[in-house]
């Protein structure tokens, strides 16, 4: 398949952050009221603790931290400033409005434009797609992408499909206005969705469908469901379709993808995607096993928590993919570029804004 | 009487999933073996990549033996073949 053609202008990664609410939830504390345990969790997904907020924090304050970081991250001087926040959540802070309006006032960011994007799990890389669009279209310069979650809110904690997979999180990128085919430029991408499988990742109520309905909502509407299953299937299929179509596309061998960023749905979903689409599991890069699966903010959060353990290297190639409900499902590709924070990290490692959080 | 699918999916089972190999015969069912349907969906989209043939996700379930399974598996795979070559 032919490449379409580069944009003029392309949207270049030069900052990272992410933020993890400090409530560290183990399989065994979940085990205490469901009947699970840390073995079948594990071996079913791969996950062993997620993180959780307390009550008072929201979306926008996990959102807010992780941005403050990126942007901090991106331009430590704070000179450079950013002209649109795009939120990618699952969980807004309220149906109405919009949740990144919200964080850019809390970054003291008022009078940037400011929007969400809702695509579930593949939210950040439609994120990226539509920030890449803002930027070549002339539209934005500087871009704050966050993908934050709180699903702790709509989790049914009485469910163990659901309560034992889910975590709180967010991660975010900065994207400046740059040249297409320097390091960090996003692109090209493949994107796409499948309206049917709406019941399959699904909160029922609470929307126009339920409140037009003409019935009372259901008391188990509110909350989050997921045929685990089907959307295995679907997940592996779609992740892995969309990655060979995005490679052919940027006109990668797969033996040249240095690190498979996939959406961390599941262990087993990732191992399954990195084995169909023949990229060595070891560079598949993982964290689902400390956070379980964040939706949106898991693509940013596992590339700034690799970023910080060194295992991303300037020049290096990464293929991001995600499955989502909707369903929803997108890949793109970069190489990693030479970030101006990395200076700061070098000569001060242990900063403990990282380490501490995510291991508290 | 076992077939080429029923070898294939036998080394699967043993190589991908830890499942011990004197454990598996025709008539022992997935349940049997502690797989329940998260682990047959991921079986049958190991098969579907080794295979290269679109195998539907309700193949088999749980309670099957691992000998119907390979046939079921077996006829998808031939009337996809079929398909193809007409």
């Amino acid at each position: 398949m032919a490449a379409p053609p580069a944009p003029a202008r392309a949207a270049v990664l030069c900052g990272t952050g992410s933020f993890l609410p400090a409530r560290r939830v183990s399989n065994d504390m979940l085990s205490a009221t469901l009947d699970t345990s840390d073995e079948w969790i594990r071996t079913r997904t791969g996950i062993g603790a997620r993180h959780f907020t307390d009550p008072g924090t929201t979306t926008s304050d996990l959102a807010a931290a992780a941005g403050a970081r990126a942007i901090a991250d991106a331009d430590p001087s704070g000179v450079d400033g950013v002209d649109t926040v795009v939120v990618a959540t699952t969980t807004p802070d309220r149906p109405c409005p919009g949740t990144a309006p919200v964080v850019a006032a809390k970054l003291g960011l008022s009078g940037a434009a400011a929007f969400d994007v809702s695509a579930v799990c593949t939210g950040f890389v439609y994120g990226l797609a539509t920030a890449a669009g803002l930027i070549a279209a002339g539209a934005a310069r500087r871009v704050l992408l966050v993908g934050a979650e709180t699903y702790s809110s709509i989790l049914d904690p009485d469910d163990r499909t659901t309560s034992v997979i889910f975590g709180d999180a967010a991660g975010a990128v900065v994207l400046r206005a740059g040249e297409p085919g320097e390091p960090g430029a996003v692109g090209p991408f493949d994107l796409g969705s499948d309206g049917d499988g709406v019941d399959l990742i699904t909160v029922r109520g609470g929307g126009a469908e339920q409140r037009l309905s003409g019935r009372p909502a259901e008391p188990g509407d509110r909350w989050f469901t997921m045929a685990g299953k089907q959307v295995f299937w679907q997940a592996v299929r779609h992740m892995a379709k969309s990655s060979r179509a995005v490679l052919d596309q940027a006109g990668w061998r797969v033996d040249e993808v240095d690190h498979l960023v996939g959406h961390q749905a599941n262990l087993r979903i990732l191992n399954r995607l990195a084995d169909d689409i023949g990229v060595p599991r070891e560079r598949s890069i993982t964290n689902i096993a400390e956070v379980g699966n964040t939706s949106a903010a898991s693509i940013p959060l596992a590339l700034d928590q690799a970023r910080a353990a060194g295992r991303l290297h300037t020049g290096d190639r990464l293929l991001l993919t995600a499955f989502g409900g909707g369903l929803t499902w997108g890949s793109t590709v970069l190489t990693w570029p030479h970030l101006a924070g990395d200076a700061n990290r070098s000569t001060n490692p242990m900063t403990p804004t990282r380490s501490e959080e995510s291991t508290r | 009487m076992t077939s080429p699918m029923y070898d294939t999916l036998v080394d699967l089972l043993v190589t991908r999933f830890e499942v011990d190999r004197a454990e598996i015969s025709p008539e022992v069912t997935f349940e049997d073996l502690d797989m329940d349907s998260l682990f047959l969906v991921e079986l049958l989209v190991v098969i579907q990549t080794e295979t290269g043939v679109e195998i539907s996700e309700d193949t088999a379930s749980p309670r099957d033996t691992i000998g119907h399974a390979a046939e079921a598996i077996a006829a998808q795979v031939l009337e996809a073949t079929a398909a193809k070559s007409s």
